[in-house]
């Protein structure tokens, strides 16, 4: 669920648009860390009058079978929206900034052979 | 993968209770210590099977997956306790636990009612699960190693327990009228049973004098009702009926609620004499 496209004048980005904002702020999207050191990932969202009540349907949804050792409970319309496709999909080919032709298997195995000492 | 290799199902669930030893313990305090484990197993037993009659019917979804997860939580403690009375007493958890009549069992008073609507299944978790925790403190620095143990475990859950229990309650206390009137009279029910966890053990004084338990259960009474007293009033309400009292655990004529609660949990066990599950 996204508001109104940002309003873009002359490619800059003047608004970027809040999930939720005016409308379902009951619902929260939570976060969980799986184990120690692994990234945080959305892992979904419950529905709850406040941060209290919302943090245990987290614990509940996402972690009552012991799945997460870390949540984040987020309002949904603290999160800020991007999907302006100008600025993440811009229609030009940009093949040149993607890092092919280059041959690194050398480097490589040089640079571990380096760290290895 | 061939039938030799098939366990039975009973056996692909690990016990949370591995064997333990027994031999600290003379016939004495063996004798108290199962009547103990009978009324605090019966207590999470029923309450759990009573308060898993939301599951589908909460007030949202959320708590639906939420109130029926704590009552997985209160069958699961009974589990244990079960498991661990089986090994004192030479039966089987299941026996223990589906084999007896409705006269047999030692849940309080406080569990012993219908499920009624949400603001008294609020009011009656809050009450008992305040209790136990009071319960629980007075056994976890029981001399006898496998009960400490697993009542620290027990009280690392119980923990959330009281935090969900906490927040339900004064929600209702200051949801407006008709949550609050609904609590009011929920609390004017129950809270003359609060007491009927605490009701003295035949042989409590055999625990006390083994290091099992902290002290006597009348005292536990006084120290849950300051703290369920103090919690109220900070809510302005106001209850008589929290002095101890006697014969709080006597099911020799089970009342109506339970009978039936009983038929239904204990459904499936009576449909095969015998069958291993």
């Amino acid at each position: 669920m996204t508001e109104p496209e940002a309003p873009v004048q002359e490619g800059r980005i003047v608004e970027a648009g809040r999930l939720g904002a005016g409308g379902e702020p009951d619902v929260w999207e939570v976060f969980r860390q799986e184990k120690d050191g692994d990234p945080m990932r959305h892992a979904g969202n419950v529905r709850a009058p406040d941060v209290e009540l919302a943090t245990h349907y987290a614990r509940e949804f996402y972690s009552r079978r012991q799945e997460s050792t870390r949540l984040w409970v987020v309002p949904r319309t603290q999160i800020t929206d991007l999907s302006d496709p100008d600025l993440l999909q811009p229609p030009l080919d940009r093949s040149f900034k993607k890092p092919g032709g280059y041959v690194m298997r050398d480097k490589l195995e040089e640079a571990k052979s380096r760290a290895k000492k | 993968m061939t039938d030799e290799h098939r366990l039975p199902t009973r056996q692909l669930i690990q016990p949370d209770v591995p064997a333990f030893d027994t031999t600290g313990l003379n016939a004495a305090t063996r004798e108290a210590l199962v009547d103990l484990l009978f009324t605090m197993a019966d207590d999470e037993f029923v309450l759990g099977f009573c308060d898993s009659e939301w599951t589908g019917i909460a007030p949202m979804l959320e708590e639906d997956v939420a109130f029926s997860s704590l009552s997985q939580d209160e069958i699961g403690h009974a589990r244990i306790w079960y498991e661990m009375l089986a090994q004192l007493t030479g039966d089987t958890a299941d026996q223990i636990a589906y084999g007896r009549q409705p006269n047999e069992y030692r849940h309080a008073d406080l569990v012993d009612h219908a499920r009624t609507d949400w603001a008294f299944t609020i009011a009656r978790r809050w009450l008992y699960e305040t209790a136990d925790s009071v319960r629980l403190d007075a056994l976890a620095n029981a001399t006898w190693p496998p009960l400490a143990q697993l009542v620290a475990k027990i009280r690392r859950e119980e923990r959330y327990h009281l935090m969900h229990m906490d927040t339900w309650l004064r929600r209702l206390a200051e949801g407006g009228d008709e949550a609050r009137s609904r609590l009011e009279s929920a609390l004017e029910r129950l809270v003359p049973d609060g007491p009927s966890v605490f009701a003295t053990l035949e042989h409590e004084d055999a625990l006390i004098g083994a290091g099992i338990m902290a002290e006597p259960m009348s005292a536990l009474a006084d120290k849950w009702s300051d703290e369920a007293n103090r919690r109220f009033s900070g809510f302005g309400f106001s209850f008589g009926g929290l002095a101890p009292k006697s014969g709080g655990r006597d099911r020799s004529v089970p009342s109506q609620p339970f009978k039936w609660l009983w038929g239904e949990f204990t459904s499936v066990y009576r449909s095969e004499d015998g069958a291993t599950w």
